[in-house]
């Protein structure tokens, strides 16, 4: 396959995940992935695929934009009345039609949470939603089974626009620029998919999805110099990856006009420490694959909730809502992927709501943990690293504990313990005690710590 | 094109919807199977008319609708000279017993009458062409759980719109297109007398999981599987 290169994983590699075969999950050609390229935006992708210091591709994808769809995702979805149509679509999706009579306003829906959907996400799919719309969206989630869920063409692409909307909110004028790339989307764990695109309603200005992990590249300076050389409008990245935006050589070259984060929480130190090394805004992006962004932080302070098809509540312990200032779980209804209208949904994130500027935001927001596990060389692996391979050994839900000394304990609820002991070895370099317990209920109530390194 | 199903409900809210009646837990049996209309179409072949069929659903032996009967004991005897066919043969015991499982007594007499269509080669001499076992277990399914779901298997002897429904619905099942007919014709008169489609209820259920299996098909599309690029870490 020419435009996807082969990575640098071998062949006997113990932590190899079929998925990441380079090339294994493509289907497509370029003019499907881009039904409007024209001949420049070729150029330029070529151009990014082919670069002499672009590392291997894993995977090709591309927006899937017609000319007119391109033309729609600019716009925002308009927002007047939208809650009220939302539920309207809610009451006739197979998880509540049968006592849709019931469900007249908003609370009078049940709270539903990430198990609902990993059961049966087609009982919350409109009976006549557009499966031609529909790609395939995986969220890992750092607590438990993989889900599978419907990701919208129009609604993915659109999310591209929302960052630039929250960049001009902080004065930032990004427009496309023929020379730069629009955006590095950058991970930093041991397998990912890596890609690179065209951004078709930002003039097929290139994006690449990066994966910043030493493994992938000769040596950091041709990471520094492939960046260089693509020189990012916008870096996206969750903290994990966004910490290695620090290293020197890459301080060196980058210019970003502004950094999103997002996934997990972003710490004080990095942020100061992302903008002392940038001078530009970086805006913690908060939101869950499920429900698509929610609301964002461009000074560290509470999240404002972002202007769009979302609703936040906070409940109590007891899934009653509770009133403003009051500290609770984070329940969202969201209405920007038609594919997947959801109605209170669980986040198992946790905050309170205050206003800022006559704003609802979401203050002292817990529970997207960033935590990374001290490798027996010394080097940091990323808990994302560590949920792969749990998940592909099978395990519904797990505890993974390093104490101060590096000694590391798992425990997980089903799954192959033997498989998740190997794995974790290998990639720690040190032993790992695994034991196995038949529910993830047995982990342990409410949402509880996935991963905690003291070391 | 699958026949359908209803789709199961989550834990923390779905759950609490109110609990199937016991029409749509049979059906639910039926619509667990999977079972693919296209395939069916794919391996029909010719079988006797409908009308001959729904005439000897009119002929059932009340001992066949007693509900002290035990279906399982019954099909030894309707279908001894099929054993040592291995698979099919198993198949028919594991809906038999499944049929029992239910206590549902529509369900019972469903699986019976169906019995009976067999049993009536040997007590009125076989029709023609001769009614096809290769699918036995499956032709069981739909009448005990997929058609007995809607319509009492008492109905099918009483009436005649429904005996005739009957008679399609085995044929259908069993892989045989009625004589006289082609499949256009065949097609048409089964989903004209589908009471399935006349029950808000089980069509709504039925209506769910064609969803459930076309959402999943979906997303497992290699086209959808290549997803579509995204911009921020969620």
């Amino acid at each position: 396959m020419s435009d996807v290169a082969q990575a640098s994983q071998g062949p006997d590699d113990p932590l190899a995940i079929a998925e990441y075969t380079p090339g294994g999950q493509t289907a497509l050609d370029d003019s499907e992935r881009w039904p409007s390229l024209t001949p420049p935006g070729a150029r330029r992708l070529e151009a990014l695929r082919t670069h002499p210091f672009a590392p291997p591709w894993v995977h090709a994808t591309g927006d899937r934009l017609s000319a007119d769809a391109a033309r729609r995702v600019r716009t925002p979805l308009p927002l007047d009345g939208w809650l009220d149509r939302h539920l309207d679509v809610a009451r006739r999706l197979p998880a509540y039609r049968r006592r849709a009579g019931e469900l007249v306003a908003l609370e009078d829906f049940p709270l539903i949470g990430r198990d609902d959907l990993v059961d049966d996400v087609s009982a919350f799919v409109p009976l006549d939603a557009d499966l031609e719309q529909a790609v395939h969206g995986s969220s890992s989630g750092s607590t438990g089974r993989a889900l599978l869920i419907p990701d919208d063409i129009e609604d993915t692409a659109r999310t591209f626009h929302l960052l630039v909307t929250l960049a001009a909110e902080q004065g930032v004028e990004w427009t496309p620029d023929p020379e730069r790339m629009a955006l590095a989307h950058v991970v930093h764990q041991r397998q990912a998919f890596t890609y690179a695109s065209v951004i078709s309603s930002f003039e097929q200005a290139t994006m690449a999805r990066l994966n910043l992990i030493d493994a992938q590249w000769p040596d950091r300076l041709t990471r520094a110099r492939f960046l260089e050389a693509q020189n990012p409008q916008a870096i996206s990245g969750s903290p994990t990856s966004l910490a290695e935006l620090l290293d020197p050589s890459l301080v060196a070259v980058l210019h970003p006009l502004v950094i999103f984060s997002g996934a997990m929480g972003l710490s004080g130190a990095l942020r100061a420490d992302l903008v002392a090394s940038y001078g530009c805004p970086v805006i913690d992006v908060y939101g869950l694959h499920e429900t698509r962004p929610i609301a964002s932080s461009a000074d560290g302070g509470p999240f404002v909730i972002l202007d769009r098809r979302v609703h936040v509540e906070i409940v109590d312990d007891r899934g009653r809502p509770v009133s403003q200032g009051e500290r609770g779980e984070i329940v969202v209804t969201a209405g920007e992927n038609p594919l997947l209208p959801l109605v209170r949904y669980r986040t198992r994130d946790f905050g309170m709501l205050v206003e800022v500027d006559g704003r609802l935001a979401i203050a002292e927001l817990e529970g997207r943990e960033a935590t990374t596990f001290l490798a027996n060389d010394g080097s940091r692996v990323a808990c994302v690293d560590l949920t792969q391979q749990l998940q592909a050994a099978g395990a519904h839900g797990w505890s993974v504990k390093q104490d101060a000394t590096g000694g590391v304990e798992a425990v997980i609820a089903r799954g192959d313990a033997g498989r998740v002991s190997a794995a974790l070895e290998a990639l720690l370099g040190r032993p790992v005690t695994v034991e196995r317990r038949e529910r993830v209920a047995d982990l342990g109530e409410g949402k509880p710590r996935r991963y905690v390194s003291l070391a | 094109m699958a026949d359908r199903s209803k789709a199961q409900h989550g834990t923390s809210g779905p759950a609490s919807a109110p609990a199937p009646s016991a029409a749509e837990a049979l059906l639910q049996r039926w619509l667990a199977r999977n079972e693919s209309i296209d395939a069916v179409w794919a391996g029909m072949v010719p079988g006797p008319s409908a009308d001959a069929v729904a005439s000897r659903i009119g002929a059932v032996p009340k001992t066949f609708l007693d509900d002290r009967v035990r279906v399982v004991a019954l099909a030894g005897d309707v279908l001894e000279s099929d054993r040592g066919r291995g698979q099919e043969s198993t198949d028919v015991v594991t809906v038999l017993d499944e049929v029992a499982a239910t206590g549902s007594s529509a369900a019972r007499r469903g699986a019976a009458i169906a019995l009976w269509l067999w049993a009536g080669d040997e007590e009125l001499g076989p029709l023609a062409p001769p009614l096809a076992r290769e699918h036995a277990a499956r032709a069981l399914a739909a009448m005990a759980f997929r058609l007995a779901s809607v319509v009492d298997p008492a109905e099918w002897v009483s009436d005649a719109e429904r005996r005739d429904e009957a008679a399609r619905t085995f044929l259908f099942w069993s892989g045989q297109l009625p004589a006289g007919e082609d499949r256009e014709t065949a097609s048409s008169l089964l989903t004209m007398r589908d009471s399935l489609q006349r029950n808000g209820a089980l069509a709504a259920a039925a209506e769910e999981h064609a969803h459930r299996l076309e959402v999943t098909r979906k997303l497992q599309e290699a086209r959808a599987r290549e997803a579509a690029a995204r911009y921020t870490h969620e």
